[in-house]
């Protein structure tokens, strides 16, 4: 941990959450505007925000996203798969700490839990709140829903789900 | 009573749960008093409380929505919180967090025979041990339980099947077990009043088929509101062991061999979630979600009858109120009951107030562990109701034991209610001769049982790793790739769940936690003495899964579907037959605890649940069951409820 976590400290602006949202959708595979709705009562990308540089501080979530806004203005533009594989270094067998924070990341939208980065020594493994729960995405990838979290009506076990982009996911891989 | 007054109530019932609420009831339409009992907190008065203990619970275990046990953050040492000392709470019980630990974190004492033969050992052996008789031994009893207002039943799955004509007379028909002191015919009206309080959804013609196995009704007979539709992966079993069958037993079952091959079909199960509103509850809008709570309460659940309870005015609920005696007199009648009120001061310490009430009549529904406890802490822990020697002995459970694999094609699990369908077509036979008979739960839960998904499979493809046994090659995926990989996968997951009928045996029991000199070893936060219990399987059961796991391997080979089935060696839970590995989970049907029969000397209560001793008390719930059978038990133990409510009744005009 290179500095403090500051418990939250003052609230983000929107540019930073909106970019945090978008670094977020690629490093999942999921739509920004899903994850992010125009109207977001919720803010998860806020709450997530916050709570990541609560655990391992602003210095590190500063720089991993200025690495993500490098790659998002390379020049020809980058996939958000060639983004996400960029972050995570899935072809390292040695992922660096930075990387390891982007599992975090993605562990927390899919299940709505802190998962400690390896370096993180004193990370406690939490569910972040209730809503964390009821709008975590792994559910989402198996056209679901969170357990014991259903919007769905009588019946609806019965017949196949909607496609996978009805559940926010960005099936084409690219911006 | 005991200075010669009359008795403060009619009857007085321990414990909140199935059969207290609906003798309860019953009584109390009667225009008799009543008073329960309640060792645990009331009902909340929302259950948004007890949903966000379960959202925001890391372990998603049947117990997590109910008074909180588990810290909320894990660590290195306890990954999923800090389980508490069942020796500071006053109400403390069985939970699947405890499964395996020591008495600091888990309430029952696990009085497994490695303590009893090497005391000085601290490890357990690599395998349980074998007796002489082949019996596997010192096996952990997997089921856990709830002690609050409602019970266990918050968290049952809503399984509404009935037994079979067979299943209760196992001796009569093939030289097994028991058989039960009712009759079938006996039996059916009050499993039509059960479905009635519940509200099973079901079709009759849809069981039909179940006549090869001796299933019937009435004429004429119709269950409460139609069925729940089946899942897609229950349609897709259907299909897929379309025409399988099986033989009854495998080469060298021990005992005899029933060479008849038997048709493997799926059948809707009958559930006690609605179909349509019924008694003012919603439909079902399958959260998936039965187990641990239904968030909507389309679910029947003990709560609603304990409701129509108090609405009858003449029953009352005494809360955080612990039965530890109950007084019986030289008449052999029961005239008190004994009970601490715990509280909380406000530093939070534990509090206690004995007092003590009178009944004309006295309910013990406190479960099938704990009845089996206050039966022998009563008396100054010599025990009560016990001339048969059967109390706390007899313990059963369906041992459950589960299968996973991945479809050939999507069948999206993860929806719907968590079971809609099962192969119900196995449960009997000649077979039940040699081994135990089986049912076969469908799950709609994609191996979220089987291995804590999705968060096993998202984690292995996120961090690298292959907890879940589909990432051999330790894949790191980020973006749409990792999206796509666990749509492949968590749509193609599901999972078969086998029950088996367990031989009763002497040996299986609930005992107090006492030392030689009869001084307890471990209490609860009370003082009272702890449940300690003894389990373990003979060849019968072994045999059983032997037999299921078999099954489950030719249904997935038809389906064409990958079996992902993995069982360990030398934990808890976990058993060699035949040099074959088995792991085996509780279902939470604990049984046999008090068990019914019509003789004195060999069984505790007869078929009102009344005990043989004890003329005035009478000794309710899954623990009366002779045998655990085929069927989940609460829709039969409601039934039996019923049946001890009208001799209640009865009896109170002669008292």
């Amino acid at each position: 941990m290179t500095t403090p976590p500051n418990n939250g400290g003052s609230a983000p602006s929107e540019a930073v959450v909106q970019d945090f949202a978008n670094m977020s959708a690629a490093l999942m595979g999921f739509q920004a505007s899903f994850i992010r709705p125009f109207l977001d009562p919720v803010n998860l990308s806020g709450i997530f925000y916050q709570f990541a540089v609560a655990q391992v501080g602003q210095t590190m979530m500063d720089a991993l996203m200025s690495a993500f806004d490098a790659l998002s203005k390379q020049t020809p533009p980058l996939t958000a798969q060639q983004i996400a594989d960029t972050l995570l270094e899935v072809s390292s067998p040695t992922p660096s700490n930075q990387a390891l924070l982007c599992q975090s990341i993605i562990a927390m939208w899919y299940l709505g839990s802190w998962y400690p980065p390896p370096f993180q020594k004193d990370g406690l493994q939490q569910v972040i709140s209730s809503q964390a729960y009821t709008k975590s995405l792994a559910w989402n990838t198996a056209q679901a829903h969170p357990m014991g979290f259903s919007a769905f009506p009588f019946g609806y076990w019965s017949q196949p789900p909607g496609p996978l982009t009805d559940f926010g996911v960005n099936t084409g891989g690219g911006q | 009573m005991s200075n010669g007054a009359s008795p403060q109530y009619d009857v007085v019932i321990i414990g909140a749960g199935v059969s207290g609420n609906l003798i309860a009831k019953q009584v109390g339409l009667a225009g008799k008093k009543v008073l329960i009992l309640e060792a645990g907190l009331p009902v909340p008065d929302s259950r948004e409380e007890y949903m966000d203990n379960f959202y925001l619970a890391l372990a998603k275990t049947p117990e997590a929505p109910y008074p909180a046990l588990a810290g909320r953050t894990g660590n290195k040492d306890h990954p999923v919180g800090k389980l508490p000392d069942p020796a500071t709470l006053p109400t403390p019980r069985a939970t699947v967090l405890g499964l395996g630990g020591t008495p600091e974190t888990s309430y029952l004492v696990q009085a497994q025979s490695w303590v009893a033969t090497h005391p000085d050992d601290p490890a357990p052996p690599q395998n349980p041990p074998t007796a002489p008789n082949g019996d596997v031994r010192g096996l952990q009893f997997s089921s856990t339980f709830e002690r609050n207002a409602g019970g266990t039943s918050w968290h049952w799955l809503g399984t509404s099947l009935r037994e079979l004509e067979n299943d209760i007379r196992m001796w009569t028909k093939y030289q097994h077990a028991v058989d039960w002191p009712v009759t079938y015919d006996e039996m059916q009206p009050l499993w039509a009043k059960a479905e009635k309080e519940i509200g099973v959804a079901a079709s009759v013609v849809q069981q039909e088929p179940l006549e090869v196995v001796g299933l019937e009704y009435p004429p004429g007979y119709q269950y409460p509101m139609g069925p729940i539709p089946t899942s897609i992966v229950d349609q897709t079993v259907s299909q897929g062991v379309s025409g399988l069958q099986v033989p009854g037993t495998l080469p060298d079952t021990p005992g005899g061999s029933d060479p008849q091959m038997y048709d493997v079909f799926v059948t809707p199960t009958p559930a006690g979630r609605n179909s349509e509103p019924y008694d003012d509850r919603r439909v079902c809008a399958g959260n998936t979600n039965c187990i641990p709570i239904c968030p909507i309460q389309a679910k029947w659940d003990p709560t609603i009858t304990l409701g129509k309870a108090l609405d009858t005015g003449n029953v009352t609920v005494s809360y955080q109120s612990v039965a530890y005696n109950v007084a019986v007199d030289a008449n052999n009648k029961a005239t008190s009951v004994d009970y601490y009120v715990w509280s909380r001061d406000s530093a939070g310490k534990l509090q206690k107030e004995s007092k003590s009430v009178s009944g004309k009549i006295i309910v013990l529904a406190a479960h099938a562990i704990e009845n089996a406890k206050l039966l022998l802490l009563s008396n100054n822990w010599k025990g009560i109701a016990n001339k048969s020697d059967q109390v706390g002995r007899n313990l059963m459970d369906h041992p459950l034991y589960l299968t996973w694999a991945l479809a050939p094609q999507p069948l999206w699990g993860y929806r719907g209610p968590l079971a809609t369908a099962g192969i119900e077509s196995l449960r009997d036979g000649e077979f039940r001769k040699y081994r135990a008979s089986f049912r076969m739960e469908i799950g709609n839960e994609g191996w979220n049982f089987a291995t804590g998904d999705p968060y096993t499979t998202a984690l292995d493809f996120i961090q690298g790793t292959d907890n879940s046994g589909v990432n051999p090659k330790k894949e790191r995926l980020g973006g749409t790739a990792l999206a796509l990989k666990l749509n492949d996968l968590l749509t193609r997951q599901f999972r078969i769940a086998c029950m088996f009928d367990q031989t009763p045996l002497q040996e299986n029991r609930v005992q107090l936690d006492l030392d030689s000199y009869g001084k307890p070893v471990n209490t609860d936060g009370l003082g009272i003495p702890r449940p300690k219990v003894e389990y373990g399987f003979d060849t019968y059961t072994m045999e059983g899964f032997r037999m299921a796991a078999y099954v489950c391997s030719q249904v997935y080979k038809q389906m064409g579907a990958q079996e992902f089935t993995k069982n360990n060696v030398g934990g808890t839970g976990d058993f060699t037959y035949r040099g074959v590995n088995y792991h085996y989970y509780g279902a939470g049907h604990v049984v046999g605890t008090h068990r019914m029969g019509p003789d004195p000397y060999t069984s505790v209560v007869d078929s009102s649940q009344r005990s043989h001793d004890v003329q005035n008390m009478w000794v309710v719930g899954s623990g009366s069951f002779p045998t655990v059978c085929t069927a989940n038990p609460t829709l039969t133990l409601l039934a039996l409820a019923f049946k001890s409510a009208d001799s209640i009744i009865a009896a109170l005009k002669s008292y």
